[in-house]
């Protein structure tokens, strides 16, 4: 496993403890995935989040362990749907083909 | 004839929805201190509220120009709105929740502006401050209270202040 995926595993848990309503978070994999300043993409799936009939994703700096820059955008699990069935548009450059799924672990709920 | 609170309402919108622009720009860049994309934030979230009391509200224009403690209100009147009780429809418990998360994020970004709350939390995204004999500058400090801002909560308020400039025409708070 490289040290992006490392980095990218820690978010993802991290979001999966801090957040009960995430559902699933795909990690989208791009071509040049490897390169550095490539950053960690993250489509999240939660039952909290607002509906706006949009993917906006945010992007952040690396931060603390999180040592390389991250983009992440929210969606329902509604607009998630409407993702998969094609009416609502994914941030450009990002695809489902290659993206990894990591469902919610039992284990982030665990007291 | 002097230009009219809508005049004002249009012009704060307009300048919120750049600022946020400079936010998300400077946010992801990762050699940028933290105080600059959050000096942003504050100013976008200081500006979308002061467009919609304008336009929507009563709330006396001097009091809008001036003071900088106008989004925590804004945020829970927003979260109040028909716009979201639609968008929450059947998700009560998520959105009390969500409600808790703005309610304390949004007074931790007002805040960042320096006359906000200088006696018990100086700490701004401008200026230096005197903490323990000890002066503090902005470009060296974390602001590790809005840390949250990352984690799926704060970013859920991120999409509502972006829900709330881009759809400023459509949604209304009274």
């Amino acid at each position: 496993m490289s040290d992006k995926d490392e980095v990218a595993r820690r978010l993802i848990d991290w979001h999966f403890r801090i957040e009960p309503e995430l559902q699933v978070i795909y990690r989208i994999v791009s071509p040049n995935e490897d390169a550095t300043e490539e950053p960690i993409k993250l489509l999240e799936v939660s039952g909290a989040t607002v509906e706006t009939g949009r993917v906006e994703p945010f992007a952040f700096g690396p931060a603390g362990d999180i040592s390389y820059p991250s983009v992440i955008a929210e969606i329902s699990p509604a607009e998630m749907e409407r993702v998969r069935q094609g009416g609502l548009a994914l941030p450009a450059g990002w695809s489902l083909e290659r993206a990894q799924e990591h469902v919610r672990p039992k284990s982030a709920d665990a007291a | 004839m002097p230009p009219d609170r809508d005049e004002w309402s249009r012009a704060y919108a307009k300048q919120s929805r750049s600022d946020f622009a400079i936010y998300r720009l400077l946010a992801a860049k990762g050699q940028v201190a933290a105080c600059h994309p959050l000096h942003y934030l504050q100013m976008a979230c200081e500006k979308i509220a002061k467009a919609y009391r304008f336009r929507d509200t009563a709330t006396l224009d001097k009091r809008l120009t001036t003071e900088h403690v106008a989004f925590s209100q804004f945020i829970m009147s927003f979260l109040s709105s028909a716009a979201i009780k639609q968008r929450y429809r059947g998700r009560d418990e998520q959105l009390r929740q969500i409600r808790k998360t703005a309610r304390a994020l949004a007074r931790e970004i007002e805040r960042l502006a320096p006359a906000v709350d200088p006696e018990t939390s100086p700490s701004n995204a401008e200026y230096p401050w005197e903490q323990g004999g000890r002066v503090i500058t902005p470009c060296e400090f974390d602001f590790s209270n809005l840390s949250l801002l990352r984690a799926p909560g704060g970013r859920t308020l991120l999409r509502l202040i972006e829900l709330a400039i881009v759809d400023f025409d459509e949604i209304r708070i009274h």
